[in-house]
């Protein structure tokens, strides 16, 4: 048995100071109803990162979804993938029949600049932020493989012309490789423009079991793990084993290959991390992704489009909120629904999301999911 | 409840120890007692294996596997600084503050020696040659 998405929905992207994080879920859960056409469900599994004390409850509170089991889940930038992933399992088993799922984060009420880890963190204590983290794997994977800072740039080029058609990604501006090399230095080699900007959002996602409705996305196959430890005797940069050894899984429940899928939605929190991950996945060789977007195949019109949506460079990164709002893209996707960033053809789509600080672990949290239209 | 921030005590200090050694700094770590694993911590168990972990002093000498050079301040660590992975000699691999970092061009595969701690009490590694 699977489950399939009923409905999905999501806020605004962007810097929302003045409004609640309630007030976003509000949105994104509204509308993921009246997709899914239905007033109440089950149980609701909610993914936040920052915002956790209570913040499922207020949000669920104001549509009317109070009374029933609620649990919310900190698991890095995987927050909402991990409450998909087990808001799945809910339905599988059999525990509920209707799950929503939600994912919400506040960051401009936090942070000024970037996000910052746990502070009993050994490395967030040394100095190391997160586009610190993602600087060390682009410093490695320069090192190790024939790619150059253009290559890194590539990737926010080809999704800030994906972002350019996605009314609610964040930044809609498509940037040339001249713009992403002399935007504010970050993190050495990072530029502004490959780190996903600061973002007030929320994203929902409304499960079942089959209903025989060709609008229903199916879930074929999801799997969540967690980094073995990552130091000196690892063969590769952060992060690549744990979404290499998920994809695995995920593959394998969904009966699939990396080559089937028609389109991805990948972590590009910084742009190393859509090349490490492109190639984890499998959808590139090791060393072999700068190619690849080279080519145009990750482009839209290429032969397996990465991050249609603009990925997290365009959308905006709300911890909590990305992994449902990767969900959104693909059933838009997949049911023909995308508007001008249609892949075409889409029936098979991929997800993956990743997170985490590198203190002796290869990422706190993975989720890679299989999803397929035309149900 | 959390305390609000200005009333908070700081946190527990998470970093590796640095001490002096016979040659230079080292950090106080740990090897397993059944695989050999070293560690920068001293966590109980082996983080590979489960085993043992005993006490050993790594250190000073390493080789920068990776570096970065971050150029926005956090807290009140003051932009730019470099940060550098290194693997420490038959030991673990530590991130470290590199001394007069930016500006230096430390490549991948430098070798480094750790020489103590900075201002802020973070491992801190120079150049060798």
């Amino acid at each position: 048995m699977s489950a399939y998405v009923w409905g999905v929905g999501t806020s605004a992207f962007g810097r929302q100071t003045e409004r609640l994080p309630a007030e976003l879920a509000w949105e994104a859960l509204a509308e993921a109803l009246a997709d899914a056409g239905i007033d109440h469900v089950d149980a609701a599994y909610v993914g936040t990162v920052f915002g956790s004390l209570g913040v499922a409850q207020r949000a669920l509170l104001g549509v009317g979804l109070t009374g029933i089991p609620i649990v919310t889940v900190e698991n890095a930038c995987a927050s909402g993938s991990t409450a998909l992933h087990e808001a799945k399992e809910a339905i599988v088993s059999g525990r509920y029949e209707r799950v929503a799922v939600l994912g919400v984060e506040h960051l401009t009420s936090l942070f000024e600049g970037p996000i910052a880890s746990d502070p009993t963190d050994r490395e967030q204590a040394t100095g190391l932020l997160f586009p610190g983290i993602y600087a060390m794997s682009a410093s490695r994977y320069l090192h190790e493989h024939d790619a150059t800072p253009e290559d890194l740039a590539a990737v926010a080029v080809k999704n800030s012309r994906h972002g350019a058609l996605n009314p609610r990604a964040q930044r809609r501006r498509p940037l040339s490789t001249e713009d992403v090399l002399s935007s504010r230095m970050i993190a050495e080699p990072l530029t502004l423009f490959q780190c996903a900007a600061l973002s007030d959002a929320a994203a929902a996602a409304i499960l079942g079991p089959s209903r025989r409705s060709p609008r229903d996305v199916e879930l074929r196959a999801s799997a969540l793990g967690s980094g073995g430890a990552w130091d000196h005797a690892s063969e590769h940069v952060w992060g690549y084993d744990v979404v290499r050894d998920t994809a695995g899984v995920a593959y394998e429940e969904a009966a699939i290959g990396p080559r089937d899928a028609d389109l991805a939605e990948v972590h590009d929190a910084f742009t190393i991390g859509e090349l490490v991950t492109t190639e984890a996945l499998g959808l590139a060789e090791e060393g072999g992704a700068p190619a690849r977007v080279r080519a145009g195949d990750f482009a839209l019109g290429g032969a397996q489009p990465v991050n249609p949506s603009g990925g997290l460079l365009s959308r905006g990164h709300p911890l909590g909120a990305t992994g449902v709002a990767q969900v959104a893209e693909l059933v838009w996707q997949l049911r023909g629904e995308a508007g001008d960033r249609q892949v075409q053809g889409a029936r098979v789509g991929l997800l993956e999301t990743m997170g985490g600080g590198t203190a002796g672990i290869d990422g706190n949290a993975c989720v890679v999911a299989v999803f397929e239209g035309g149900a | 409840m959390t305390a609000p921030a200005a009333t908070r005590r700081p946190s527990p200090d998470p970093r590796p120890v640095v001490e002096d050694g016979p040659d230079g700094a080292v950090i106080a770590g740990g090897r397993c007692a059944d695989c050999g694993h070293p560690s920068a911590t001293n966590a109980p168990r082996c983080v590979r294996c489960g085993g043992p972990a005993e006490p050993e002093r790594f250190g000073p000498e390493g080789v920068v596997w990776a570096t970065t050079t971050i150029h926005v301040s956090s807290g009140d660590r003051v932009a730019p600084y470099t940060l550098a992975y290194v693997d420490l000699a038959g030991g673990p691999r530590l991130l470290a503050h590199v001394q007069d970092g930016p500006g230096l061009g430390l490549p991948v595969g430098a070798t480094v020696r750790l020489n103590g701690a900075t201002g802020h009490g973070d491992p801190q590694v120079e150049p060798v040659g």
